[in-house]
C-alpha cells in the first residue's frame, strides 16, 4: 500500500502529488470495520445511563425543570444540517469518482466547499459571540469523565461525572472535525487557485510544486479522515441508544428525563 | 574571362548519387569494431549549479563502461581580451591583402556569421602554427561593441575593463540553460546508456533566469548570469531600465528613450528626421528559432597511434580542426577529422560542434575504444544552436520622392547564455548598405538569456533586417504614392557603394567601408520584366470572397567573400588532376564547384579531375570558414591562384625538358606544348611522371612560402606523387564583398481565418559569375523557403515560469516544408550574371542574402494584402492576420517573446 | 531525484499479430502492461520520450481484417486500421461522405496519412505540450495544469468545456464523423461494444487522464457510418499555421440537408476547441427550418461561441469559430438568399 504519490516536477524534482486513494480504501474500511466491532459489542453491553429511581430523586428536587430541556437553538441546527449536507457533497463529490462512478465533480465540490467554509465561518462566529463557547472543547479537567465515561462503556458505574451539555464523545468528535475540517477548508482554499472559479484569479503558480504537494496531501489526508469520521458519526447518530441526540438535532429539545438520564445537572444548568 | 569550358555549365557533382541513393556515410553512418553508444544527461533547469553528482548506481550497470563530467573537460583557453583602443576601420583591414576570415563589415559592427564564429574557433583552439592566413581578422566585433557600448554609456573616464565571459565547454557545471549537458554515459548501446542516465541523481542549486529579455531589464527583473544580464563585448554588464521604461513595456510599447549599451550613428538622425515629409514608427519582435539542419551534430570518435580520428557533422573541414582540438585539448596535428557529407549547418557547424568533444574523450578513457553519440533530435534543438530573437523599435524618415534619409533602429537581441550575438548591429550595418540611408542611428542591448546558445544562422542579422525594413519600405511607398520597385531603385545601392556606421565618439574623417560590386538595382530590373510587375501589382488588393491577393517585391543582402586561402593539386602518372580541397561539403556543392576553376585553368577535362575532401588524413588546403556566403568567392581566387601555380609548374617543367622559357609554353588538350608548334609536347601524364624525377618544387618536395601551415602539411604528406600546384590568394581586392537579390512574390490572404498561402515566387541574384547553375538556384529556392519558415512559422517556445523548451520537436518547432512554397507554379530564380570585378572569374557567394529576400518578400505580400501596421511580429499566426483586421489593432502584444 | 531523458526508444517485447482473436487474446494476457499500437504516430513520441513504458507493445498493421472500407447496412464499415491517405482516396467514401475524405486528407502531410490510420487517428492522445512534455499535470494524474496560468503559452489550447486540464481534442476525423453520426465499434473482453461517435469521446470532467471512452484492453475494431447523411451537403475546413503538417487551430465538420434555400437539418462540430469534439448542438437546433442566409450565420455564429472562455493566448479562437460556423453554413459557394 502507498499512503502518498510522488511526480518528477519540470525541473526534476520529486514532489508530493497527492495521498494514495489505497488510504481512502483505508479509512472506507477501517470506518466500516469499527462500526462492526462496535455494534457487536454493544449488542451485549447497553451503555450505562443514570438508574431511573436516581432520577426519579433528581426530577423531584428540581420542580422546576420544563417538561422539555433546548440543547439546540434553531440556528444552531441549521448550522449543523448546512455543514452535514456539504460535508457529505464534499465527501461523495471527491471519492464517488475514485471508486469508478464518473462525473464531473470538480464544481460541485468547491461549491460544496465554500458553502462549509461559510458555514463554519458562521459558526465560528456564532460559538464565540452566542453560545457557551468553551462547552464544547476538551482539557485535562475531562479526564475523570472519560474515565467514568469508558467504565460506563464497559458497563461499570463509577460514580464518576456524567457529562454537561454534550458528551465528552460529542466533544472528541468535534475537535477532529474541527481539525480535518480546517485542514481541508485551507488546504482547498488554496487548491482553488489551480482549478477555474468565478472566487480567485487562477493563479497555480500561487506556491511551489513542494508546497502544493503538500497542501494535495493535507487535504486527502483530511478527506480520507472524513471517510472515517462521517461513518461513525451517523453509525452513533442512529444508534438507539444516542438517538435523543440526534432528535435533539432535529427538534432542538430532549425531555426532562433525558437531560436528567444523560448529563450532570451541576455541570449544564439547564435554561428554561 | 573568356569563355568558360566548366565554370557556369550545370553538371553532376561527384557526392551527388552517392547522397540520391543513400550511400553517402554521414557521421551517424560509420561503424568500428567494439564501438560503444553514448547519451547525454541534461540539465532540467535554465540556470543552476550542479553540486553533486551520483553516478553510482549508474556505473555498476552491465554494459555501462564510462562517464563524462565537466570535471574531464579541458579547460577552454582564456578568449581574448579586448583591445584597448578602438580598432582600425575595417574598410582598411579589409584592404591589405593577408586578411583572413569573413568579410568584417564593420569595425563598428558585428561581424556576420564567419567572424563570430571564427573568433569562436580560434579562442578554443590554437590554429596551426605559423598561419599567417590564421592572424586575426581586423575586425573585432567586440571591441567595437564594446566602443559603443562605452559610448552609449557616456562614460568619459573608461572603467577598468570587464573579464572576458568564460568560452563554454560541452558539458557545463554551471547549465546556463534548460537542456544543456551535464555528463555523458558510454555503453554497449544507446537503451543501455539511456537507461544508465535514468539512475544518476544530480543535485543542483537553482539560480535566477531570464527567458523573456525584458524581463531582466526591470530593475527588479532577474539576470540570465551571475555576472552579469546584457554581453558588452565579451564581457557582462549590468544595465536596467527605469521604471517609466518598464511601465511603458507593459503597456507593449517598445521605450525607444531606454538605456542602450552600444550605440552605433552615421551622419545626423535626428535632424534628418526633423526635416523629413514621411515619418514612421514601429514596434517590432521577431522570433528565435533554432537552426534545425536535417541531419543532428552527430560523431563518432576513436583513437589510433596517438591521434584521434573523429567523424563529425560540420559545416567547414579545414577550420573545423583547430576547434575541435581545442574543445578536446589536443594540438591540431593530433587530430584527423573525417566529413565527407554533412546533413545541413545553416550556420550552426561551421567550426563543428563543441559536442563532438565528448565521444573524443569518452574514447579517450577508454583507451581509444570507439564511441559514437548521435544526438536526437530534441538534444539538436537544445545544443544545436538558435538565431537570436529581435525586440524593438524602429523609426524611418522619408522624403517626398521616397528617398530613405534617416533611420533610428533599437535592438534588444535574445543572445542566449554563452556570448553576444551582434545579429541586432549587423542588422544596422546591413540596412545602412542596403538602403544607403544618410543618416541612421542604431542602439541595442544583447541580453543574456537563458535559452540556447546563439550563433549565426543565415544571413544573421540580415535575414531580420529585410523582415523588419522592407514592410516599411513599402508602407512609405504606398502613403507616398511611390511603386515599391520605384521606390527600392531609389534608396538601392550600386557600383562600390559605402556604408556602414561608426561609435558616436569615432575621430571624424575615417573611411567607410564599400562593397566590391553591387548590381541589386539590375536584379530589380530584370525581375520586375520576368515578373510582369506591372501587370502583377494591379492584382494588389483584389479581393475574391474571403480572399484577398497580396503583391510585393524585397530585396535581401549579404557578405559573399572573403580572401586570402590556399589552393591545393597535383597531377599525377595516371594523367588525373586531383584536387585537394579544405572546404566542407555542407550540401552547397562549394566544395566541388570552386574546384573546377583550376580544371578550367589546365584546360583539364573534368572526367579527369577528382576532387578530394573531408578527410584531413588525404591532405586537405587551409580554407575559409563555410560561412558568410564566402566560399564561392574566396576558393575561386584561391583555386584561380592555384590553377595558375600549377600552369606555372608545367610551363617550367616543359622549359626545363624541352628548352625555351616557360612562357614559350601553353596548356590544353591535356599536355603542356610548345606557342606556335603544339606537336612539340608534354602529355600531363608524362609531365607527372617527369615531375617526380625532377622533385623540388615540381612534386612539392618545395613548397611556396606564404602558405598556410595546414596547407603545408598536407602538401608534404602528397608530395612526390606527381605535379604539384599549390598557391595563396595574394590577388588584389579592394572593399567587402556582398551579394544580392530582389525576390517578388504574389500572397493570397483568406482575411475571416488569417490562413494564407504563397501563389508565386521568382528571386534574381546578383552572384557575380554564376558558377553552377543548378547549385545556384537551390541555394536561391533553399534560402527563400528558409525566409517563409522565419515569417511564417518556425519558432521556439518556452514557458516563462519554468525556463522549459515546449517547441523542441518538429511539428512544434514548425520549419517550413516543402508543400508551405508556392504552388500555382514551380518558384523562379534568375541571376543577372555580372561579374564582380575583384574575383578572378566574377564570382560572388550566394548563401545567405536568398533568405532576406525571401522572408522580405513573403511579409511585405501579406501586409500588401491586409495593410499597413498589422504585422509587427513573426511568425505570423493566422490569428495575427484575423484579429487584427477584426479587431483593427495588432493582435497580442507585439513585445513578448516566445510565444 | 533521478535524472530523465527523452528521445530515446526504450526495449519492449514487440507482439504482431494477425487476427483480432489474437490481439484480444494478447490483450487480456498483458492487460495494462500492453500499448496498442495502430499507425504510431502517437505511440512513437510517447515511446521515445519514455513517458510511458509499456512493458508489450501489440502492434495491429499486421491484422488485415482491420484494414479496409465495405458497404454496410446503407453505409459504410471502416476498419480502424485503414490509412487516412486510403480514406481519403476512396471513391465511394469521396462520393458520398465527402466531408470525411477531405477531413482526413487534411490530417497532418502526405508522410504521416500513409502510417497514420482513422482509428489512430480517433483515439490519439491529447497533444498539449505541456502534457506531451512529461510534465506532472493532471492528465498524466498530477495536480497541476501547466497551460492554465497566468503565464502559460496556451495559444492552442481550450476555450470550451475545460475542467482543470486544457487540452484538446486535435483530431481532423473525429468532427467529421461526428458530424455523419458515426458509431465506433469496440470489442472489449471479446464483446462488441457500439458506441455513437460523439460518446466515444470524454472531457476532463468526466475523465481527466483519457479522451476517449476507450479502455485498457479495448480495442476499437471499425467505424461505421450510416446512409443518413450520405450525398447531402458537407463543409470541413481546417485553419493551421503552416499549409501541411499542423493539427489544427480549430477545424469544422458540417453536414447539412437543405431543401432550396431552407436548412432542414444540420450536424456541426468544431475540434480543438475543447478536450472532446465540441458539438454545437444548439446551432444545430438554431438551424432548422432558417434560410441559408448572412443572417442566420452571424446568429449562428455567435450562439456557437456562447459560453467560451478563453486562456490568455488563445481568444483568437472565439472569432475563429464564429467565422468558420458562417462559412459552413455558407458553404463553398457564395450565399443563395
Amino acid at each position: 500500500m502507498d499512503f502518498v504519490n510522488w511526480a518528477l516536477s519540470p525541473w526534476g524534482e520529486n514532489v508530493l502529488v497527492r495521498i494514495s486513494w489505497d488510504l481512502f480504501w483505508a479509512s472506507l474500511v477501517g470506518g466500516l470495520l469499527f462500526l462492526l466491532a462496535h455494534g457487536g459489542y454493544m449488542l451485549f453491553s447497553p451503555h450505562h445511563k443514570r438508574e431511573s429511581d436516581e432520577v426519579d430523586r433528581m426530577e423531584a428536587a428540581r420542580p422546576g425543570l420544563p417538561a422539555r430541556i433546548p440543547r439546540h437553538s434553531f440556528v444552531a441546527r441549521m448550522f449543523h444540517w448546512v455543514m452535514a449536507v456539504s460535508m457529505l457533497a464534499l465527501v461523495f463529490t471527491s471519492f464517488l469518482p475514485v471508486v469508478g462512478v464518473k462525473f464531473a465533480w470538480v464544481q460541485w465540490h468547491w461549491i460544496a466547499g465554500i458553502l462549509l467554509t461559510g458555514s463554519i465561518i458562521f459558526h465560528i462566529i456564532h460559538a464565540t459571540f452566542f453560545l457557551d463557547f468553551w462547552s464544547i472543547w476538551v482539557g485535562p479537567k475531562d479526564i475523570p469523565e472519560a474515565k467514568a465515561e469508558i467504565l460506563r462503556d464497559f458497563g461499570v458505574e463509577t460514580g464518576g461525572p456524567k457529562p454537561g451539555k454534550y458528551p465528552l464523545g460529542n466533544r472528541l468528535y468535534h475537535l477532529a472535525v474541527m481539525v480535518a475540517g480546517l485542514g481541508a477548508i485551507g488546504s482547498g482554499l488554496l487548491m482553488m487557485n489551480r482549478v477555474r472559479t468565478p472566487i480567485f484569479e487562477r493563479n497555480p503558480y500561487l506556491m511551489g510544486d513542494a508546497a502544493y504537494g503538500f497542501t494535495y496531501v493535507l487535504h486527502g489526508l483530511t478527506g480520507v479522515g472524513f471517510v472515517g469520521l462521517i461513518i461513525a458519526h451517523i453509525y452513533f447518530a442512529l444508534r438507539p441508544e444516542k438517538f435523543w441526540i440526534t432528535k435533539s438535532m432535529i427538534f432542538g429539545t430532549i425531555t426532562r428525563r433525558e437531560y436528567l438520564e444523560h448529563h450532570d445537572p451541576e455541570r449544564w444548568v439547564a435554561s428554561k | 574571362m573568356a569563355e568558360h569550358k566548366l565554370i557556369g555549365k550545370n553538371y553532376t557533382t561527384p557526392d551527388l548519387v552517392a547522397k540520391v541513393t543513400g550511400k553517402a556515410r554521414y557521421a551517424e553512418d560509420w561503424r568500428a569494431e567494439g564501438m560503444l553508444f553514448a547519451k547525454l544527461l541534461l540539465s532540467p533547469r535554465p540556470h543552476a549549479r550542479v553540486v553533486r553528482i551520483d553516478a553510482s548506481e549508474a556505473l555498476a550497470m552491465p554494459g555501462v563502461h564510462a562517464i563524462l563530467t565537466a570535471d574531464d573537460m579541458p579547460a577552454p583557453p582564456p578568449p581574448p581580451a579586448p583591445p584597448a583602443a578602438p580598432p582600425a576601420p575595417a574598410a582598411q583591414g579589409g584592404a591589405r591583402g593577408g586578411e583572413q576570415g569573413a568579410a568584417a563589415p564593420n569595425a563598428g559592427a558585428p561581424a556576420a556569421s564567419a567572424t563570430g564564429n571564427t573568433a569562436q574557433g580560434r579562442a578554443q583552439g590554437a590554429p596551426p602554427s605559423g598561419a599567417p592566413a590564421a592572424a586575426p581578422p581586423a575586425a573585432a566585433p567586440a571591441a567595437g561593441a564594446a566602443a559603443g557600448a562605452a559610448a552609449g554609456a557616456g562614460a568619459a573616464p573608461a572603467p577598468p575593463p570587464k573579464p572576458p565571459v568564460a568560452a563554454e565547454v560541452a558539458l557545463a557545471k554551471e547549465p546556463i540553460y534548460e537542456g544543456e549537458p551535464i555528463l555523458a554515459i558510454a555503453a554497449d548501446s544507446e537503451e543501455i546508456a539511456a537507461a544508465a542516465i535514468e539512475k544518476i541523481h544530480v543535485e543542483y542549486e537553482a539560480l535566477p533566469f531570464v527567458i523573456d529579455p525584458l524581463d531582466t531589464l526591470d530593475p527588479n527583473g532577474p539576470s540570465g548570469r551571475v555576472e552579469g544580464n546584457v554581453f558588452v563585448g565579451n564581457a557582462l554588464e549590468t544595465l536596467k531600465w527605469t521604471a517609466d521604461d518598464m511601465a511603458q513595456v507593459r503597456q507593449g510599447k517598445f521605450p525607444s528613450n531606454a538605456k542602450a549599451s552600444e550605440t552605433l550613428v552615421f551622419g545626423d538622425v535626428e535632424k534628418a528626421l526633423a526635416e523629413a515629409d514621411l515619418v514612421i514608427e514601429r514596434d517590432h519582435q521577431q522570433q528565435t528559432t533554432s537552426h534545425q539542419p536535417l541531419e543532428t551534430r552527430t560523431a563518432m570518435a576513436y583513437w589510433q597511434n596517438g591521434k584521434l580520428y573523429l567523424h563529425g557533422s560540420t559545416q567547414s573541414v579545414a577550420r573545423t580542426v583547430a576547434s575541435v582540438a581545442g574543445w578536446v585539448g589536443i594540438k591540431p596535428e593530433e587530430l584527423v577529422l573525417i566529413s565527407e557529407f554533412t546533413g545541413g549547418g545553416f550556420g550552426s557547424k561551421i567550426p563543428g560542434a563543441h559536442s563532438m568533444a565528448i565521444p573524443a574523450l569518452l574514447s579517450k578513457k577508454l583507451n581509444g575504444r570507439p564511441v559514437m553519440m548521435r544526438i536526437s533530435r530534441e538534444e539538436e534543438t537544445y545544443i544545436g544552436r538558435t538565431r537570436p530573437g529581435y525586440q524593438g523599435w524602429i523609426k524611418m524618415g522619408f522624403k517626398k520622392d521616397g528617398r530613405l534619409t534617416a533611420m533610428d533602429m533599437f535592438i534588444v537581441e535574445a543572445a542566449g547564455p554563452y556570448r553576444r550575438q551582434g545579429d541586432h548591429a549587423t542588422t544596422a550595418n546591413n540596412t545602412s548598405l542596403m538602403y544607403q540611408v544618410p543618416n541612421m542611428r542604431f542602439r541595442g542591448i544583447s541580453v543574456a538569456t537563458n535559452t540556447p546558445p546563439g550563433t549565426s544562422q543565415r544571413a544573421p542579422g540580415g535575414l531580420q533586417a529585410s523582415v523588419m525594413v522592407e514592410p516599411m519600405i513599402d508602407e512609405a511607398a504606398r502613403k507616398l504614392g511611390v511603386d515599391k520597385i520605384a521606390i527600392r531603385m531609389i534608396n538601392s545601392p550600386e557600383g562600390q557603394a559605402q556604408f556602414g556606421l561608426v561609435p558616436p565618439n569615432a575621430p571624424p574623417g575615417r573611411p567607410r567601408n564599400k562593397v566590391t560590386s553591387c548590381f541589386v538595382k539590375e536584379c530589380l530590373t530584370k525581375g520586375a520584366e520576368m515578373f510582369n510587375w506591372e501587370e502583377r501589382k494591379k492584382r494588389s488588393g483584389q479581393r475574391r470572397g474571403s480572399k484577398v491577393t497580396g503583391v510585393a517585391v524585397a530585396t535581401g543582402s549579404y557578405t559573399a567573400g572573403s580572401i586570402g586561402v590556399d589552393g591545393l593539386c597535383v597531377i599525377k602518372p595516371d594523367g588525373k588532376l586531383y584536387i585537394h580541397q579544405g572546404i566542407g561539403n555542407l550540401g552547397t556543392h562549394s566544395v566541388i564547384d570552386t574546384a573546377r576553376v583550376i580544371a578550367e585553368q589546365v584546360d583539364m577535362p573534368w572526367e579527369k579531375c577528382e576532387v578530394i575532401w573531408g578527410d584531413t588524413s588525404k591532405g586537405v588546403a587551409w580554407s575559409s570558414v563555410q560561412a558568410g556566403s564566402q566560399t564561392t568567392y574566396a576558393h575561386t581566387r584561391a583555386n584561380y591562384a592555384t590553377g595558375q601555380a600549377l600552369k606555372r609548374t608545367l610551363q617550367e617543367l616543359a622549359a626545363a625538358e624541352m628548352g625555351g622559357s616557360p612562357d614559350d609554353y601553353d596548356v590544353g588538350n591535356e599536355r603542356v606544348f610548345r606557342k606556335g608548334n603544339p606537336g612539340r609536347a608534354i602529355p600531363f601524364a608524362k609531365a607527372a611522371e617527369l615531375a617526380i624525377k625532377r622533385g623540388g618544387k615540381f612534386d612539392g618536395h618545395e613548397l611556396p612560402k606564404e602558405i598556410n601551415a595546414m596547407t603545408r602539411a598536407s602538401a608534404t604528406s602528397i608530395a612526390g606523387l606527381g605535379l604539384m600546384g599549390v598557391a595563396r590568394d595574394n590577388l588584389p581586392r579592394d572593399g567587402q564583398t556582398y551579394s544580392f537579390q530582389a525576390a517578388f512574390i504574389e500572397v493570397e490572404v483568406d482575411v475571416e481565418t488569417g490562413m494564407y498561402r504563397i501563389v508565386d515566387y521568382l528571386a534574381v541574384a546578383d552572384v557575380g559569375t554564376v558558377m553552377h547553375p543548378h547549385s545556384l538556384g537551390g541555394q536561391i529556392h533553399g534560402g527563400a523557403v528558409q525566409g517563409f519558415g522565419h515569417v511564417r512559422s518556425q519558432k521556439l517556445v518556452y514557458d516563462p515560469h519554468y525556463g522549459a523548451a515546449l517547441a523542441n520537436r518538429l511539428h512544434h518547432n514548425k520549419p517550413p516544408t516543402i508543400l508551405d512554397i508556392a504552388y500555382e507554379q514551380p518558384m523562379r530564380w534568375a541571376a543577372v550574371e555580372l561579374p564582380d570585378p575583384t574575383n578572378p572569374v566574377g564570382a560572388k557567394g550566394i548563401g545567405e542574402p536568398a533568405i532576406g529576400a525571401g522572408g522580405g518578400a513573403l511579409i511585405c505580400a501579406l501586409a500588401d494584402a491586409v495593410g499597413d501596421g498589422i504585422l509587427r511580429r513573426t511568425p505570423v499566426h493566422p490569428e495575427q492576420i484575423m484579429m487584427s483586421l477584426a479587431e483593427a489593432k495588432p493582435k497580442y502584444e507585439v513585445l513578448s517573446a516566445f510565444i | 531525484m533521478p535524472a530523465q531523458i527523452r528521445d530515446v526508444m526504450p526495449a519492449f517485447e514487440l507482439y504482431q499479430p494477425t487476427s483480432v482473436a489474437d490481439t484480444m487474446g494478447l490483450l487480456q494476457r498483458h492487460g495494462a502492461d500492453a500499448w496498442i499500437m495502430a499507425g504510431g504516430m502517437d505511440t512513437f513520441d510517447w515511446l521515445k520520450d519514455r513517458i510511458r513504458k509499456p512493458k508489450v507493445v501489440v502492434d495491429l498493421s499486421a491484422v488485415a481484417e482491420l484494414k479496409g472500407i465495405k458497404e454496410a447496412n446503407g453505409g459504410l464499415e471502416i476498419g480502424s486500421m485503414t490509412t487516412l491517405t486510403e480514406l481519403s482516396h476512396n471513391a465511394v467514401v469521396k462520393e458520398r461522405y465527402g466531408l470525411l475524405a477531405e477531413a482526413a486528407g487534411l490530417v497532418a502531410s502526405p508522410q504521416i496519412r500513409n502510417q497514420g490510420t482513422v482509428g489512430g487517428n480517433v483515439s490519439q492522445d491529447a497533444r498539449c505540450w505541456y502534457y506531451r512534455a512529461g510534465w506532472p499535470c493532471y492528465r498524466a494524474g498530477g495536480n497541476i495544469c501547466y497551460a492554465d496560468t497566468p503565464t502559460s503559452v496556451n495559444r492552442e489550447h481550450a476555450i470550451f468545456d475545460a475542467d482543470r486540464c486544457v487540452a484538446v481534442n486535435p483530431s481532423d476525423t473525429a468532427p467529421a464523423l461526428i458530424a455523419l453520426d458515426a458509431q465506433m465499434v469496440i470489442n472489449r473482453n471479446g464483446s462488441e461494444l457500439i458506441l455513437p461517435a460523439q460518446e466515444f469521446f470524454v472531457g476532463p470532467g468526466v475523465d481527466i487522464t483519457n479522451l476517449t471512452m476507450l479502455q485498457p484492453t479495448d480495442l476499437l475494431t471499425a467505424i461505421r457510418i450510416p446512409g443518413t447523411w450520405a450525398g447531402k451537403q458537407f463543409y470541413f475546413e481546417k485553419v493551421r499555421d503552416r499549409q501541411v503538417w499542423d493539427f489544427p487551430l480549430v477545424n469544422i465538420a458540417s453536414a447539412m440537408n437543405a431543401s432550396g434555400t431552407t436548412i432542414s437539418e444540420v450536424r456541426m462540430v468544431v475540434n480543438a476547441v475543447a478536450a472532446r469534439p465540441y458539438r454545437l448542438e444548439a446551432v444545430e437546433t438554431f438551424l432548422k427550418g432558417k434560410p441559408r442566409n448572412a443572417q442566420t450565420a452571424d446568429a449562428a455564429g455567435e450562439i456557437a461561441v456562447q459560453g467560451a472562455l478563453p486562456l490568455r493566448h488563445n481568444a483568437y479562437k472565439v472569432p475563429l469559430v464564429k467565422a468558420l460556423v458562417k462559412r459552413a453554413i455558407r458553404g463553398a459557394g457564395e450565399w443563395t438568399s
